[in-house]
């Protein structure tokens, strides 16, 4: 057994290593001077600096664009959850001609690729004049986090018991009220988890955000990937604002690893 | 009374929107794929038929993405599907230490894509990377991981695993734990060796969750185009240019028609490879 669990440790050890060193490596590079970024050897020991963070703060509007991926983050969380809970709702309650069909059809729609939405995307948002606004991009980023969350949330819809409800219409509630009053403080874990996951989807994404906006509606992710000059990419600059555009993610990971397993398995994080 | 069968009405908005918000912009392309139409020449678009299909069929550059894609596809899957079983096997042992490590297996996962590809640019880089230093003093000399064609490949491989092997991993993880101890146990007492156990009884039992797994990997990572964009756009020359890249860029030059056929074509692909994982999917069953 004693050998058994040195080997396990041994065998964790290089996993963990893969694992860490990229995060550690930005971590350190976003605290380092351009001088110690680029020496040789590598600095494994310096005296950090915050030029990197302060100049991300205040050489670029860097709030305004945090404002925009909150603001499309949160109405793209809104938006799926509302229209995510009442068709895992529909779902879940009843059958009908087809509605396995249509189950099915709602995870197809995650399989289209990004690449081939954009296009035909963009031509309809510069026809109708929402090219570069928070609405497009919120639509685009609703219709990405609603299979998952529709999938997620009918697993958790499935649990609460009928008879719950039935006493609550017999007691004259209305499907609407059943539904805010007892289902849903029931399957509140469910609800919170696909709330985590769609907001992620929104503050990840890079393709629409990169296509679809502009100097309005520019993203954390599309600004990161855009912070090079003519002699190259700023890396300290970058790896500052890679940190702070992580942050929510890392603790959002450490909130959620109980229910991920869950959601994998029911199909198809990261969109 | 309202019958819980009227509940059914709730599912209308939000799969309306689905689908308006998905089918409109697909039937959009379909059409747009059929006209010759650049646009910065508004005023002279042609109807061509199938004309960009053909003209695609015929083009090296995008027979060339399309092998790009499946071999990046491909390699990719390997990689994530050994390295995430060997991980699962790892935390199956019943030691206690590997529970809060879990969390930390997981980490990449949830890392803006860009931003991972991004520290990893420059781990990489020809001379800034600390990955060359270390590999140079081991006498390796200084992979140009970027600029080589076939070490692009393999890093952005590698940079896609890092990633996503922690989703392989714990789909199989979680198919593990619901294996039945018992079986194992049964095993060992008739002088079943771990090899003979994991063949004859993990691996029929996993069969399925195993392959739902790669399904779900191989059209994420057929369709990717983040980690690419940042790590090599497409390069050196084309050589990592998949189809989502070649899109991208017949898109940026405003060869409308013919972006959108690719869009197409690429939705197709994936349709094909879906129908043909699943049914091996099926048949396992």
């Amino acid at each position: 057994m004693q050998t058994r669990k040195i080997l396990t440790a041994l065998g964790l050890t290089p996993a963990l290593l893969w694992t860490l060193f990229p995060l550690y490596w930005i971590l350190t590079a976003s605290f380092k001077t351009e001088l110690s970024l680029y020496a040789r050897p590598p600095q494994w020991i310096f005296s950090p600096i915050l030029e990197n963070y302060k100049r991300v703060l205040f050489n670029i509007p860097f709030f305004q664009y945090l404002t925009n991926s909150l603001l499309i983050a949160t109405g793209t969380t809104v938006g799926s959850l509302v229209l995510g809970t009442l068709a895992a709702y529909g779902f879940s309650r009843t059958r009908f001609w087809g509605s396995g069909a249509l189950r099915f059809l709602i995870l197809v729609t995650r399989m289209v690729p990004r690449m081939t939405l954009v296009v035909p995307y963009y031509l309809i948002m510069l026809k109708i004049g929402m090219l570069d606004t928070y609405t497009g991009l919120i639509i685009a980023y609703i219709s990405f986090a609603m299979p998952f969350s529709i999938w997620l949330l009918i697993g958790f819809f499935d649990d609460v018991p009928i008879e719950v409800e039935e006493a609550a219409l017999v007691d004259g509630c209305n499907p609407i009220g059943t539904l805010l009053r007892v289902v849903i403080p029931i399957a509140a874990p469910g609800l919170a988890v696909a709330a985590i996951f769609a907001f992620l989807v929104s503050w990840n994404e890079f393709l629409f955000a990169l296509i679809l906006s502009g100097v309005h509606s520019k993203t954390l992710p599309v600004v990161i990937a855009g912070l090079t000059t003519d002699l190259g990419p700023l890396y300290g600059e970058m790896s500052a604002a890679a940190i702070m555009v992580m942050l929510p993610n890392v603790l959002m990971t450490l909130v959620l690893q109980r229910y991920v397993v869950k959601g994998l398995t029911l199909g198809a994080v990261k969109g | 009374m309202g019958s819980v069968q009227s509940r059914r009405w709730f599912l209308v908005p939000g799969v309306i929107f689905l689908l308006v918000i998905d089918m409109v912009p697909l039937v959009y392309s379909l059409g747009v794929s059929l006209y010759e139409w650049w646009l910065v020449r508004p005023r002279d678009v042609r109807f061509i038929g199938l004309g960009n299909y053909s003209a695609l069929v015929l083009d090296p550059a995008f027979r060339r993405s399309v092998l790009v894609t499946c071999i990046l596809t491909f390699g990719a899957v390997v990689v994530e599907f050994l390295a995430g079983l060997a991980l699962a096997l790892l935390f199956a042992q019943p030691f206690r230490f590997l529970r809060p490590m879990r969390a930390v297996i997981m980490m990449p996962l949830f890392v803006v894509p860009v931003v991972g590809a991004t520290m990893w640019r420059l781990i990489l880089h020809p001379e800034l990377g600390v990955l060359g230093y270390y590999l140079s003093l081991l006498g390796f000399g200084n992979p140009q991981w970027l600029s080589d064609p076939t070490l692009a490949m393999i890093a952005l491989i590698l940079v896609d695993a890092w990633r996503t092997i922690p989703f392989m991993f714990l789909v199989i993880h979680a198919g593990l734990e619901t294996l039945p101890a018992e079986l194992y146990e049964a095993a060992r007492v008739d002088g079943a060796s771990w090899l003979q156990a994991f063949r004859y009884i993990t691996v029929p039992l996993l069969a399925y969750i195993m392959l739902v797994a790669v399904l779900i990997r191989g059209m994420d990572i057929f369709r990717e185009f983040d980690i690419i964009f940042v790590l090599t756009g497409g390069g050196p020359g084309t050589a990592t240019e998949t189809i989502q890249l070649l899109n991208y860029r017949v898109f940026g030059l405003g060869h409308m028609g013919q972006a959108n056929a690719i869009g197409v074509i690429t939705l197709i692909l994936v349709a094909l490879m879906c129908y043909l994982l699943i049914r091996a999917v099926l048949r396992t069953r």
